[in-house]
Parts: structure tokens; C-alpha cells; sequence
């Protein structure tokens, strides 16, 4: 079990280290002057060429490639990502104070994804075929095409416009966080849904559902006892890569709803070109996804004996 | 403790959802707070850094100088000022009684202290006052000189602009004379600021008018939809302003159809396109004659602009000092377009036109990242064109991009826009007009070695020769066709139905506060 975990631990580095190569290399070739940028923050219009290469000396801009990039992924490794271009405040300090929100984000979403999807799926498998299992895959359907900044527009209009029952942005007080969360969940919970309802069908026709009708257990118990546990393995892996995608839900959800997270962060580096901003944040994005698969697999493993038995 | 039970579960989760269904009018910050939408973060308000907001330095500090409506110069921290006659010192009777919000007295001494933090610094040469600065004398407790090498002809609108001009208190430095907090002499007081707001209470020791409201909180809105809900929700009173949170006119359009109330005036910026002085095919005049006349800007201004745009064929809008002689604005004509292209020697083959061999083909180089709206003006205008015969290929790209090429004048024709009040007719005269300056990944609206000796008179006249050498700029300009202006975008602001006399501020640099109280 432990060379297992070691092994996936060592390939997650393995990951992080070839994205964030991959990171470094778009940002670099990307158009534009970081020194230009420095010092047109430092003397607006009185930048001039001079103060460019001096910039751009002081900043080892003239080094090759990868003395770069080692230097850049070791300050990184140091908690230093350098300081934002467009705010002039040092990364770090600006991922401490969008962290909670973005992660306050997540976990609302996630919680209302989870919550939403289990009960649709276990609903609709009860259902079986019957109306309601058809309004709830329709309902499933419309949620994983709708594109979020629709929905975020649509929630704003009926709850904050026009009901006046929750405020149209911001992160003050508990209120709003409600719609945001929704905004952000409404897609996964609709495909993990589906995800449930579809396994769950599979698992009452595998023999020991047929065992627990057999001892006389309702549709509903069967579903509970006996197939719910069983669907545990794909439901966990699934909700953990659309957790992962949850993040790109948020940068679209923090910027209509004004929640200044990571999210919102990275739009504003990428429209201000802050490239060293934009570095930072992808580099965050990365090792998020690749701790969240991994933690994913751990539990996963310690869920199903079998893979455990199959892997180890 | 007490066992989790269905009951308690459902009863908790009711209880929440009650809470978040309550009304929050009766919850919200009051009537005490002015709630205005800006469009990032204002940042610490360093004086010296181009970082934070423009338009938050004004609530908070002062100037010796105050930029008015069309440009009028108003006493700020000085109550009186007075230019010598070689134009070389200019003397200033400082206000008095006038503390910093931190208490510190503002006097001749705190003010040379400002001063000096950035006159005659090579960073801030792009200022002329301060590219020109010889030294300051302290000629009493409340009485300044500023000693120059050379007359500034702009030197009084140069201390009236944004940053670095602005009074701090001496004791808002650290060791390093690097600022620590944003203390000014201004209306208002930072209480706090993060990434998503920025708190001010009013200044009680204020010189001047002191706001209506006590509280005036900054709330960073990046999206326009949620800038235009949050003033539908009343969760913000104020939206609007180039420099604050743009507002753009078709959604100012939608909210005043909905009963919002929505204040236009007159820009300070005109947009222009540009002729790239190093592009042969718009450096014939009768490529520049056809494309001037093939425009029909009335249309661009009611049609792209909602109407909140003023046609111009001028190079500053009138609201500008010294912004010249007015031209009227021609219909388009496309006979004449035509006419102008077949006397420079151009003949008409089919759809098309062509010189030598050459067909008439022309790129615009656009930037919707850089310019919002302008890919849709961009396409109008090829449209126009087209109608002259002249094709022409729109070229859009990222922001970096134009930023690289612009310079580089890799372009036939590009957008531009001045730089609006206070920083004109000097700023944009000086950075888009002359060869030398370098303006960085700004461009060049059009530069030629027959134009700077031109602009450099007229940014070095002084007196009553001001008028007249500026003046010259905007013929040469005319007579050579080397601009074609096109628009002047209106400032548009919105606000809710709770605010009385809202009134915009002489520049899109300032925030909209004063006079304006609640019902």
C-alpha cells in the first residue's frame, strides 16, 4: 500500500514538474516585455529604452531559458512567486488573501454538486423510467449545457433584480455566497447525476441486487444497502475531475460575481499582462488538479479493496 | 450534545434559508454610504508608483493646482500663484490652516518635501515641470518658488494632474521616503482597502466642501453586467466613468430605459484613425483625402455609440484649452472620396482602385482588448470604404500585439485616442505628434519631420504665443490630411434613484461625490 502511494505521489510530481516546464515555455514565448511592463509601472510615460535593459538585466531576463526557469521553479518551491505586475503586490501575499474565497467557492459548490446529485440520481433510480426520472434527466441535460455566466445573469435577475432576496455580487455575509455556489454547481451536479443515476441502473442488475430482492429488501433498500456503496468508485473519480473543473467555472463565477479569488486574479494577469501573475496562478491551477486526482485515488483506494489488491 | 436528527436537520436547513430570504434593504450599509463601482482595485495610492486606480488619488489628495471644467485652473492647496515674466519661477501663496488627515500641518515645508520627491527625478522627465526643475525656495511659512531652467508653458495644468503631483504628509514615508499609507489632505480618508474594496470616511478636518456622506465605500465590480445589476439590485449607487468602471453606451441605453437615471456630458478624448507614416500606400494625401471623406462619422456616433458620441473632424474636443479652431463635421461623400483618389492618380478597375500596378488595399490594425468597441468600428469603417472602392483587411489582435506593432507603426491605419483632460492639449501634443518622445507601447498618432518643428514651437510657446503656434499644429494637421478624427465618446455615468444632485466632475480622473447627497 505505501509503494503504492509513493509511486502515485512520485508521478504527480512528475506532472507538476512537465506543466509547469510546459508553463514557463507558453509564458516566455508569449508577446510582450516584462521589463516594458516593470518599468512602465515605475515611470508611466518616462520609461524609456534605457530603463528597459537595466530592468531586464536586474531581472535576468538575458539568461538562457532554462537558468531561468530552474530559478523561477525554486523561488516557486520557496512560496516566492514574484511580485504582480499589475498590482505590485508580492504573489504570494495576493494567493493568501484569494485562496479562502476561491476555496469558500469550491467547497460551497462542491457540497451543493454533491448533495444535488445524489439525490437526483438515487431519485431518478427509484423513479426508474417513471416521470420523474424523465424530468431529472431533462433537468440534467439543461444544467450541463448551460454555460454558467448564463446562469449567474439568470440567478442575479430573478433573486437580487427583481425578488431582492440576495445581493447581485460581493462576499459579504452568507447571502452571497448562495448564488454564486449555485452558479458554480449547477454543472457538475448535472453531470454526477447522471453518473449516479446511470451506475446505479447498472448496479441493480448485477447479482447481488437481484440477491437482495431475493431476501425480500424494497427497490428503495436495495438501492441504499446494496447499490449506492457499490457505485462509490466511479462517482469519487468523477466528482473529483469535475471538483478540478470547478475552477475554471470559478474564474468565470468570481468575475460576475465580483469575488476577488484566485480566479479573478488570473483574468485580471492575463488582461493586464501580468505575465508573471499569469505563471503563478497556472502554476497554482496545476498542483491543484494533481493533489485533488491524487487524493482522489487514496481515497478510492482505501474505499475498494479490490483496486487495492489489483494495483498493489 | 445533542443527537443529529432529521427533525433538527430539516429545522437548521430552514432556518438558514429564512435568514438568506430576509430582505436586506433594512441590513444594508445605510443611507450614511455612498456605494461607487470601480473596475479593479485602487491599490495603496503610491504616489510615486503607476500602479493603484487614477481615479482614487483625488479623493484623498490635493494639489496645489485643481484641473476645472474646460480646463480652468483652480486654487487647490495654493490660493494664488504667479508666473514670472521669462516664465522661469513661479511663486505660490499656500492655503492655510491646512492639516493632513494624520494631523501634520500642510505648510511651505511639507510642500517642498512633496515637491521635491519627484521634480527634477529622472523618472518623472515625461512631466516638463519637472524635466525642467532647477530648485525650490522657501520663501515663507505658507509661500513656495519653483525655480525652473527653462519656461513650461503647460507647467500649472502639469501640477494639476493625477500622480506624482499630489500632497502626502511627510509623515506617510518610511525610511527609504517610500509612501506608507495614503495620507492626504483630501475629502476623503482610507480606512481600508483589499482586493475587493476600499473603504473612505470624510475627512471631518476637510478645507473645503465636505461630502454629503460619511462613509464612501470603493467596490471592485470587474463585469459590466454585474456593475449594471448591482445598480439594478441597489447594491451600488454609482457605475460609470472611463477611468473608474466603464459603462459602455449600449447598456447605458438598456438601464435608461428601465428608469435609471443616466448623466452624458461631453469627452475630453477623441478617437482618431491613424495613417501610419511609414506605410507607402497612406502616405499618398489622396489615400488619406479618401479615407477622411469616406467616413461617415454621424453614423459611427449614432449607431455604434447609441448617440452618446460627438462627431469631429478636429484633433482635441472643444472642451480642451487651446484646442483650436472648430471644423464642421463633413456629411460623407463618396463622390468626393472617389474624385480624390482618381486626381492623386489612382484608377478605378471594377470594385477597386490601383496605382502603378498596386490595387488599393489597406490594413486596419485593431485591438478589442486594448479599445473595447473598436473591432465594431473597425468594420463599419471597412464597410464605408469599401463603398470608395478602397479594401480594406481588419487585422485584430491581442493587446501585446498592438502594443509591439503600434509603436513599430507595422499598420496602414489604426485607432487612437487622445489623452483627454487634464493631460491635454500638452500630453497628447508632446507624446503622439513629436518623433523624439518616447512614448513607449503607446504609438504615434502621426509623426514627420516637417510636423515636430511645429509641435515643439507650440509646446514651447509661452504667453499669448500659445494660441497661435498650437494652432499651427492643427493646421499642418488639417491641410495634410494626416488624422482622420472620428468621434468624441461622451463620459456616461448611471446612478440610482436615492442620489440627488449627481454632477460629473471636470475629468473622468475624479470620482463623482461632490454635491451629490441622498433623499
Amino acid at each position: 500500500m505505501a509503494r503504492l502511494l509513493l509511486r502515485r505521489l512520485g508521478l504527480a510530481v512528475l506532472l507538476v514538474l512537465a506543466a509547469s516546464a510546459l508553463i514557463f515555455a507558453l509564458i516566455a514565448a508569449a508577446p510582450g516585455n516584462v521589463a516594458a511592463l516593470i518599468a512602465e509601472r515605475a515611470a508611466g510615460a518616462g520609461a524609456d529604452a534605457a530603463m528597459i535593459a537595466r530592468i531586464e538585466d536586474e531581472l535576468g531576463l538575458n539568461d538562457p531559458l532554462p537558468v531561468r526557469y530552474l530559478a523561477w521553479l525554486g523561488d516557486a518551491a520557496r512560496g516566492d512567486f514574484g511580485v504582480s505586475l499589475r498590482t505590485g503586490n508580492p504573489i504570494s501575499e495576493e494567493f493568501a488573501a484569494r485562496i479562502p474565497v476561491t476555496g469558500l467557492l469550491l467547497l460551497c459548490g462542491g457540497a451543493i454538486a454533491l448533495v444535488l446529485s445524489l439525490g437526483a440520481g438515487l431519485a431518478g433510480a427509484a423513479s426508474n423510467g417513471g416521470p420523474l426520472d424523465r424530468a431529472l434527466h431533462a433537468a440534467a441535460l439543461i444544467g450541463a449545457s448551460t454555460p454558467n455566466f448564463f446562469v449567474a445573469a439568470l440567478l442575479v435577475l430573478i433573486f437580487a433584480v427583481t425578488l431582492g432576496w440576495l445581493p447581485s455580487f460581493g462576499a459579504t455575509g452568507a447571502a452571497a455566497w448562495v448564488l454564486p455556489s449555485i452558479t458554480i454547481a449547477l454543472f457538475p451536479a448535472s453531470v454526477l447525476s447522471r453518473v449516479v443515476r446511470v451506475n446505479l441502473q447498472e448496479a441493480m442488475a448485477r447479482p447481488f441486487a437481484t440477491t437482495g430482492f431475493a431476501k425480500g429488501l424494497t427497490r428503495r433498500e436495495v438501492l441504499w444497502r446494496e447499490a449506492l456503496p457499490n457505485i462509490a468508485v466511479p462517482y469519487l473519480t468523477t466528482f473529483g475531475a469535475q471538483f478540478t473543473l470547478m475552477t475554471i467555472g470559478a474564474i468565470v463565477v468570481e468575475t460576475v460575481f465580483a469575488l476577488r479569488g484566485v480566479g479573478s486574479f488570473f483574468i485580471d494577469a492575463i488582461r493586464f499582462r501580468d505575465f508573471i501573475g499569469m505563471q503563478a496562478s497556472l502554476l497554482l491551477f496545476v498542483v491543484f488538479f494533481v493533489a485533488v486526482n491524487f487524493l482522489v485515488d487514496v481515497i478510492c483506494l482505501f474505499v475498494d479493496p479490490r483496486l487495492r489488491r489489483a494495483r498493489g | 450534545m445533542l443527537p443529529i436528527t432529521r427533525r433538527r436537520l430539516l429545522g437548521a436547513v430552514s432556518t438558514l434559508t429564512l435568514i438568506a430570504a430576509l430582505p436586506r434593504g433594512p441590513l444594508a450599509a445605510g443611507h450614511e454610504t455612498l456605494r461607487i463601482a470601480i473596475a479593479g482595485e485602487t491599490g495603496d495610492l503610491d504616489l510615486l508608483q503607476n500602479v493603484s486606480t487614477l481615479s482614487s488619488y483625488t479623493a484623498v489628495f490635493d494639489a496645489l493646482i485643481h484641473y476645472g471644467p474646460g480646463g480652468a485652473l483652480e486654487p487647490g492647496l495654493a490660493t494664488a500663484w504667479t508666473v514670472s515674466e521669462d516664465g522661469k519661477s513661479i511663486a505660490f501663496d499656500l492655503r492655510e490652516g491646512v492639516t493632513f488627515s494624520d494631523g501634520t500641518p500642510f505648510d511651505a515645508t511639507a510642500a517642498e518635501w512633496n515637491l521635491r520627491r519627484w521634480m527634477g527625478v529622472p523618472d518623472f522627465s515625461w512631466i516638463g515641470i519637472s524635466d525642467a526643475f532647477e530648485d525650490i525656495v522657501v520663501d515663507g511659512p505658507n509661500k513656495i518658488t519653483i525655480k525652473l531652467k527653462r519656461p513650461v508653458p503647460a507647467g500649472l495644468q502639469e501640477l494639476a494632474i493625477v500622480r506624482p503631483v499630489r500632497m502626502l504628509s511627510p509623515k506617510a514615508v518610511d525610511a527609504d521616503g517610500k509612501q506608507t499609507a495614503p495620507i492626504g489632505t483630501g475629502p476623503w480618508v482610507v480606512e481600508s482597502y483589499d482586493s475587493a474594496r476600499t473603504v473612505l470616511t470624510r475627512n471631518e478636518t476637510y478645507w473645503g466642501e465636505k461630502p454629503f456622506f460619511s462613509r464612501m465605500e470603493l467596490i471592485v465590480v470587474p463585469d459590466e453586467l454585474a456593475r449594471a445589476n448591482g445598480l439594478r439590485a441597489g447594491d451600488l449607487d454609482v457605475i460609470g466613468g472611463d477611468w473608474v468602471a466603464t459603462l459602455s453606451p449600449r447598456r447605458a441605453r438598456a438601464l435608461e430605459s428601465e428608469g435609471m437615471t443616466v448623466v452624458a456630458e461631453p469627452g475630453t478624448a477623441a478617437m482618431h484613425l491613424g495613417f501610419s507614416p511609414t506605410s507607402p500606400m497612406v502616405q499618398d494625401k489622396a489615400v488619406r483625402e479618401a479615407v477622411f471623406l469616406g467616413i461617415d462619422r454621424a453614423a459611427i456616433a449614432t449607431v455604434l455609440f447609441e448617440g452618446f458620441a460627438d462627431p469631429t473632424v478636429d484633433v482635441f474636443p472643444a472642451n480642451i484649452p487651446l484646442s483650436g479652431k472648430r471644423h464642421e463635421v463633413p456629411a460623407r461623400d463618396v463622390a468626393a472620396a472617389k474624385a480624390a483618389l482618381a486626381a492623386g492618380g489612382w484608377t478605378e478597375e471594377g470594385p477597386g482602385w490601383s496605382k502603378d500596378g498596386q490595387p488599393l488595399e489597406l490594413d486596419l490594425l485593431v485591438s478589442e482588448e486594448s479599445l473595447p468597441g473598436s473591432r465594431r468600428i473597425a468594420e463599419i469603417v471597412q464597410g464605408m470604404l469599401s463603398e470608395v472602392g478602397i479594401k480594406v483587411n481588419v487585422d485584430s489582435v491581442d493587446n501585446a500585439t498592438i502594443h509591439e506593432r503600434r509603436p513599430a507603426f507595422d499598420y496602414d491605419l489604426a485607432f487612437f485616442t487622445t489623452y483627454g483632460a487634464p493631460y491635454d492639449p500638452h500630453g497628447s501634443l508632446g507624446a503622439s505628434f513629436l518623433k523624439a518622445t518616447d512614448t513607449g507601447p503607446d504609438g504615434k498618432i502621426y509623426v514627420s519631420d516637417d510636423l515636430d518643428p511645429i509641435v515643439k514651437a507650440a509646446l514651447e510657446a509661452t504667453g499669448d504665443e500659445r494660441e497661435a503656434k498650437t494652432q499651427a499644429v492643427y493646421d499642418w494637421l488639417w491641410d495634410n490630411v494626416a488624422i482622420a478624427p472620428l468621434v468624441v465618446q461622451q463620459r456616461i455615468w448611471a446612478h440610482g434613484p436615492r442620489l440627488q444632485g449627481f454632477a460629473l466632475p471636470a475629468t473622468d480622473y475624479d470620482l463623482p461625490f461632490k454635491g451629490v447627497s441622498a433623499s
